[in-house]
């Protein structure tokens, strides 16, 4: 006995010592996390990403997680529908066709109390402008940036650009104090609420902002945990861990409905799924085999069997439906139409000849792959779902579920048929980044699918140069009708995100471009 | 001893530099562009231009032997370098995340033994009757059990049902509180191959000459399990715990992911994810440098359990 308990006994110390030395303290268990504290009121919420590193809102997308926090503003936002309003801005004036002035609150405070004025603007965006910046490119339009007065700013672009006023509404130019140093661990903005402590990857810690320019938040604190698990996040919301749990699974989605303390907002994002097809590859050059493949899926039947129905809408055009760049009211949809499909694959010489029920294509069985990634887990059973469907018109067809830097390898290589991906349509709000990058000859995604059309090339051109609204809609909305036409891509769905909140939680409302999270609304 | 020591420690240096260059030529050849996956955002790959201004700002389009000569000389110098996605230094990254990861490891071997000791001594001593049978039932069930799915039990039961624990997080720092139900996950699989090791080393033992003249002599049975017994049956034990122990130093990225806890599991597969090359190289290092730690401590551990090892000079 003496040599084996003695070891035990000292294992067991060294273990709940360094436990305890390690961990401070023993911790408390906040079964109920919107406890008062005194008269405290205090917010959990559980999200699914966060910054590891740096809180400074102009490196990579850190931008967005400080943002979705409250401590950050930028000089125009999006509202829950998606408009256009003014923020640290009262608004623009386009002065000539390269010149854009912006008048800017007079009201504004940093959390140091140093006023947000014209020179805090120019110091934001140049900052990101900085060749230095991974994401400089997205701002080398401008020419210059300067300051007017205290409250105007100016925007000179090298040539006649649209969407500059929208590319204000990335979170990567939020608008910081110019005189703090270290942004990377000192945040200091003009949101709602301030930052208090931050441990990286796992939770971020705000107050509120007594000196909020807007209405003040109605919660005092506000703690973020960094899950990201879903069935976790669920889980959490479920437990009382937190009050929000941003991004349920649509799976957990009618049990938690059904538990009577939780309460979900289902709703559609700025995301759309969507099947890049390589139309370098025979016989997916002919556009009706392209038409055909769209009538074979059954959108309403991915959504249902592979979403569990809340987890996206079926896609008519690129654009979900709420967005207001979006022409699906203009465009046939492609309802499910077997007969359809199968009319339009002989037209183009794909039948079945030998009787087998698979269709052949000149001599050989027409076979079509349908690649994606792992990292979205709708995309899997997105894809499973339409091999089926491809299957049962004849067509042998595999769905293949890839790491997506393997499948970036394919795409470039043009080593597919098929390949089902999720991007933002716009999380600046204006349609000219998704549509050129796809459908303008020559760019990135155009090159994956092997598009290009002379006319829809000039309609972008023509919109991206022209600041009057009504004449780019009208381009747009021609580009949006020839790409539905021509089907270089099939759009399947537009994502829905639901967010879990735990019932007393009021004024939560959920932002579709998904860059705003916590507001000055949401009370406890 | 203490030379066997240093020989083992300098051996570390060529193990190490062939960790370094297998992890750099593989994730070189695997596909996929680094630059362009590093500069991809929410809505899709940056322009060309921006990924290729990017991909030689970072040296992408230098021949790999190169890139790796760089990357060594300056470990050599004692940088390990900066993520590329983050920013931050990544020696900095591992410190932080393995703190974590070591916590939660102490904690679930913990829990291990305290399950696979007493279970195996008792399997060993109830041989083949229904008591032995149970316990052989549940180590089966413990190593069969998918991590992912226990752990969604023991919340589950746990911390929704009972309501003893939060369902997962981290906390202020970590507390105790977060960390017992990911350390009963992990510790209940560990403890589940131990339990059977520990048994059957046991009877092993048991059955020698020298436990029978013990007998002979008329030693209470529990001094000549306890003393002579288990302290021999755990050689083969000590083993196996080194290798779980050092499992689970790597970090468990399963039950990191489920409880959301901040480890050096999942900082080493989402960099692998991202091509994220100076941490996936510090993350590997260091890793590999931890198990030929660990089993050195095994080794060194033999010479306390077994004296044949402390007064045989030749051993090594």
């Amino acid at each position: 006995m003496k040599y084996s308990s003695k070891y035990i006994l000292c294992f067991v110390l060294i273990v709940l010592s360094i436990n305890l030395a390690l961990s401070g303290c023993l911790g408390n268990n906040d079964s109920s996390s919107s406890q008062q504290n005194g008269d405290e009121k205090l917010l959990h919420i559980a999200q699914t990403f966060g910054p590891s590193h740096s809180l400074d809102p102009g490196y990579d997308w850190v931008g967005w997680y400080v943002r979705q926090a409250g401590i950050y503003e930028t000089l125009f936002s999006y509202d829950e529908d998606m408009e256009l309003v003014p923020e640290l801005a009262t608004g623009y004036q386009v002065i000539d066709e390269v010149t854009w002035e912006v008048t800017l609150r007079d009201d504004v405070k940093f959390h140091d109390g140093t006023p947000m004025d014209s020179e805090a603007v120019v110091y934001s965006i140049e900052r990101v402008m900085d060749p230095e910046n991974k994401r400089s490119s997205q701002y080398r339009f401008i020419e210059e940036i300067y300051a007017v007065d205290e409250n105007t700013v100016r925007i000179v672009t090298d040539e006649a650009f649209a969407p500059t006023i929208a590319t204000l509404t990335d979170p990567i130019v939020s608008i910081v104090n110019p005189k703090v140093d270290d942004l990377a661990g000192e945040p200091s903005g003009t949101g709602p609420f301030m930052f208090s402590s931050f441990n990286p990857d796992t939770r971020l810690e705000v107050t509120k902002n007594h000196e909020y320019w807007g209405e003040l938040a109605k919660v005092d604190r506000v703690v973020i945990e960094y899950v990201s698990d879903p069935m976790t996040r669920a889980l959490k919301v479920e437990g009382r861990d937190v009050d929000i749990a941003d991004s349920v699974p649509a799976s957990e989605v009618s049990r938690l409905n059904s538990l009577g303390h939780i309460d979900t907002v289902n709703k559609e994002t700025m995301r759309t799924a969507f099947m890049y097809v390589n139309t370098n590859k025979e016989p997916l050059d002919d556009v009706r085999v392209r038409q055909a493949i769209s009538y074979a899926i059954d959108r309403e039947q991915v959504v249902n069997a592979a979403l569990e129905g809340f987890g996206g809408t079926p896609a008519i055009g690129m654009f979900p439906s709420n967005f207001m760049w979006s022409f699906n009211e203009g465009l046939e949809p492609y309802h499910h139409d077997k007969e359809k499909a199968l009319q339009l694959l002989k037209e183009a010489g794909i039948e079945d000849r030998t009787g087998d029920g698979t269709l052949e294509y000149e001599g050989e069985p027409f076979t079509l792959d349908i690649k994606t990634y792992s990292a979205r887990p709708e995309l899997r059973p997105s894809a499973e779902v339409m091999a089926i469907q491809l299957s049962s018109i004849g067509i042998e067809s595999r769905a293949i579920t890839l790491e997506s830097g393997a499948l970036s390898a394919d795409m470039n290589n043009g080593d597919y048929d098929l390949a089902l991906y999720a991007w933002g349509i716009a999380p600046t709000g204006d349609p000219d980044y998704f549509l050129t990058q796809h459908f303008e000859s020559g760019n990135t995604y155009a090159e994956w699918t092997g598009y290009s059309n002379p006319d829809v090339d000039e309609w972008l051109s023509i919109a991206r140069t022209n600041p009057d609204e009504d004449v780019r809609m009208e381009y747009y909305n021609k580009v949006q009708q020839q790409v539905h036409e021509d089907c270089p891509e099939l759009f399947v769905f537009y994502y829905k995100k639901t967010v879990g909140l735990s019932s007393g939680v009021d004024g939560f409302i959920l932002y579709p471009n998904e860059i705003t999270f916590l507001t000055n609304r949401i009370a406890v | 001893m203490l030379n066997y020591v240093l020989r083992r420690l300098v051996f570390l240096i060529p193990t190490l530099l062939l960790v370094s260059v297998l992890s750099f030529s593989i994730i070189h050849f695997a596909p996929g562009d680094p630059a362009e996956i590093l500069m991809t955002g929410p809505d899709g790959i940056a322009d060309p231009v921006a990924v290729e201004e990017f991909r030689e700002r970072m040296g992408f389009d230098r021949p790999f032997y190169v890139q790796y000569g760089i990357w060594l000389t300056q470990v050599l110098s004692g940088d390990l370098g900066y993520s590329y996605m983050t920013g931050q230094p990544v020696g900095e990254a591992i410190v932080q995340k393995f703190g974590a990861t070591f916590r939660l490891a102490l904690l679930s071997m913990f829990f291990a033994l305290l399950i696979a000791i007493p279970g195996g001594i008792l399997a060993a001593l109830a041989r083949d009757t229904w008591k032995d049978d149970i316990s052989r039932f549940i180590s089966l069930i413990g190593v069969s059990v998918p991590n992912f799915w226990q752990s969604y039990i023991m919340i589950l039961v746990f911390a929704l049902m009972l309501d003893m624990f939060p369902v997962g997080g981290y906390g202020e720092s970590g507390e105790l509180m977060y960390m017992i139900l990911p350390a009963l996950t992990l510790g209940t699989a560990s403890a589940a191959v131990l339990m059977r090791l520990i048994r059957s080393s046991l009877l092993d033992v048991l059955d020698q000459d020298y436990i029978r003249a013990a007998r002979a002599r008329g030693i209470p049975e529990h001094i000549i399990i306890a003393k002579h017994g288990l302290k021999n049956a755990f050689i083969p034990v000590i083993t196996m715990l080194g290798l779980s122990f050092g499992y689970l130093l790597n970090g468990s990225v399963v039950v990191e992911t489920v409880f959301a806890w901040p480890g050096i599991g999942n900082l080493m597969v989402s960099s692998i994810y991202d091509r994220d090359y100076p941490m996936i190289q510090g993350t590997l290092l260091f890793v590999a440098t931890i198990f030929v730690v660990i089993n050195l401590l095994v080794d060194v551990s033999y010479a306390y359990l077994d004296p044949r090892w402390r007064y045989d000079e030749d051993h090594d």
